[in-house]
């Protein structure tokens, strides 16, 4: 390796370092202030390192990573939203019982195998980025242990979870075995001599398609995602719904254009059929949902869904909106995870939706902050999710998926219902005006959110010309 | 020597992988559950073996000792996660899992 490769894995070096630090401040004291300040200078360290890594790509490290213009724009929404979650996992995490330090540990290897997911140029890149998020995520979704019901999420999420990876694997090496490459590119070039499908070929597409679909949880591979947002502790819920699954789209996004899969029929089909039923099934579902986690959950794999669309438009304008997209979506859905981290942490959890009853007479800015979440994710204009799904729409009907295009605007209209109930439920007046006060820090959080979401949502020309100039 | 063609040997991973994923979807018990997981994991890593000798490459050995490593951590972090259902729950059947779910309020 060279000292350019080395200054290209800067950023992947500090994540990387800041877990052995943290053991190593752990073995002298037990201090969760240290750990927590030293938790957000490192991922500040690796936001700043990723401007020095800036003037170099695109850079290959043969064979296993490519850091290009695409993943240094997904390390950046993940660095950030890693940043956004250890200031609420803090908040979240500092009020249970013991063995807290142990937590930003594993919320670093998380972040550092999504990382090494979104610049995966190869299988084995690709795997052990995977493995090393989900076996993370495993151990955060059943970090409080004297919950039975986060138990049982972890062993549900480890279940699914593996059995996906073996599809995931057994998928690669059938590929593998029919291409004789392993790097992307080289599995593109022995496609393209390729006439037909061989079975073997075909087998492997459809397992890979099975892994992916488990871990993006499309349906028919959503049933774990519900359990698994309701059991785990806020935070890592919204852990697993912006890091974990904004990497996992990024890497089949790149799989999927490098080897050009739109050009293929089957899986063509196959992936818009799996579209469309994911939009309906997660809306249709979310519709009836007492459980705010829930609700999210269900209405996490029609977003999916929608995505779907930037894989099948097979052109750059689909991946800049998917990378738009995915942005919005983190910053929304961390604003929407963000009030249920702080709310659980005031009044026990705040699962219900019942619970937000009368939210906007107690405390009117965690309310408006909830409300803009709601209207992000249904994409009313004037915030990032309106844009976003615009763009979506766009990439769509310029690739001629009509179909897809049409029952995305289908579905917005039929996801208003149940985010603008939540609404309506934080504005109706209850009898129990408990105000409840929130952190400095965790109302900080909450404006970037805010700041966030309205400039995404007002000036999007800013953020998708840099998208547009990179790649 | 007799040698077995490219087809058998990917049908015999294909049949261990089918072994694996009945065992999975017919045990309840949730130490057997993590060992049809072992069983899927090493069939795919028995399809990288095959692959690398046919195209006579080391890559497919190379991605095999991947393969053990991740799953010995991921089982490790299984039997902990099973020790703590134990504890909770008194029992290791996995249907005993089902305090979460949808319960329709409205």
């Amino acid at each position: 390796m060279t000292a350019l490769d080395f200054i290209c894995l800067a950023p992947f070096l500090l994540l990387a370092s800041a877990p052995i630090i943290i053991m190593l401040t752990i073995t002298i004291t037990r201090n969760i202030k240290v750990v927590y300040g030293f938790s957000l200078l490192m991922f500040l360290l690796s936001f700043i390192s990723l401007f020095i890594v800036a003037p170099y790509i695109p850079h290959v490290i043969a064979p296993l990573f490519i850091i290009d213009s695409y993943s240094l724009l997904f390390l950046a929404i993940i660095i950030f939203a890693g940043f956004l979650i250890t200031i609420l996992s803090y908040i979240y995490i500092s009020q249970q019982g013991d063995d807290k330090e142990e937590y930003f540990i594993i919320l670093f290897v998380a972040a550092l195998g999504a990382s090494v997911l979104v610049v995966a140029n190869h299988f084995i890149s690709f795997f052990l980025g995977l493995e090393t998020l989900s076996i993370s995520l495993y151990i955060l979704v059943a970090y409080i242990k004297t919950r039975s019901y986060s138990i049982e999420a972890g062993v549900k999420f480890l279940v699914i979870a593996s059995v996906a990876s073996a599809f995931l694997l057994f998928g690669m090496g059938l590929i593998y075995t029919a291409t004789g490459s392993m790097n992307f590119k080289g599995v593109a070039s022995a496609l393209g001599s390729l006439h037909a499908l061989s079975p073997i070929l075909l087998t492997g597409f459809v397992m890979l398609l099975v892994g992916i679909g488990f871990k993006l949880a499309l349906v028919p591979f959503h049933m774990w995602l519900p359990d698994v947002y309701q059991g785990a502790p806020a935070p890592v819920t919204a852990l697993i719904a912006t890091i974990s699954k904004g990497a996992v789209l990024a890497i089949a996004l790149r799989f999927f254009m490098d080897i050009q899969g739109f050009n293929n029929q089957a899986i063509f089909i196959a992936l818009s059929a799996i579209a469309i039923i994911s939009m309906f099934t997660g809306n249709l579902l979310a519709l009836n949902q007492g459980n705010l986690k829930r609700m999210l959950a269900y209405s996490s794999i029609a977003h999916f869904g929608y995505l779907l669309i930037t894989l099948l438009a097979g052109s750059t304008e689909g991946i800049h909106s998917a990378i738009f997209y995915i942005a919005s979506y983190i910053i929304t859905t961390l604003g929407a995870f963000g009030i249920i981290s702080l709310l659980s942490v005031c009044s026990g959890n705040a699962d219900s939706i019942d619970d937000y009853k009368g939210l906007f007479y107690k405390n009117p800015f965690m309310a408006i902050v909830m409300s803009l979440a709601m209207l992000s994710l249904a994409g009313i204009p004037l915030t990032a999710g309106f844009i976003a799904k615009f763009y979506l729409v766009l990439a769509g009907v310029k690739s001629g998926l009509w179909l897809l295009a049409f029952s995305l605007v289908i579905n917005s209209v039929i996801s208003l219902y149940y985010y603008l109930r939540v609404v309506t439920t934080m504005f109706t007046t209850s009898d129990q005006v408990k105000p409840s006060t929130i952190p400095l820090m965790g109302n900080l959080v909450l404006v970037v959110i805010v700041i966030g979401i309205l400039f995404l949502g007002i000036l999007p020309a800013w953020v998708s010309d840099i998208i547009a100039s990179l790649s | 020597m007799v040698t077995v063609s490219l087809e058998v040997q990917i049908l015999f991973a294909g049949l261990l992988f089918l072994i694996g994923l009945v065992g999975l979807l017919v045990r309840r018990n949730i130490i057997f559950m993590l060992m049809s997981i072992e069983i899927m994991l090493n069939s795919a890593g028995l399809v990288f073996v095959i692959a690398g000798s046919h195209w006579a490459q080391a890559d497919g050995q190379v991605m095999f000792i991947f393969i053990l490593t991740v799953a010995a951590a991921e089982v490790s972090v299984g039997l902990a996660l099973i020790l703590q259902m134990y504890h909770h729950f008194k029992t290791l059947d996995a249907d005993a899992l089902n305090t979460l779910r949808d319960k329709n309020e409205r």
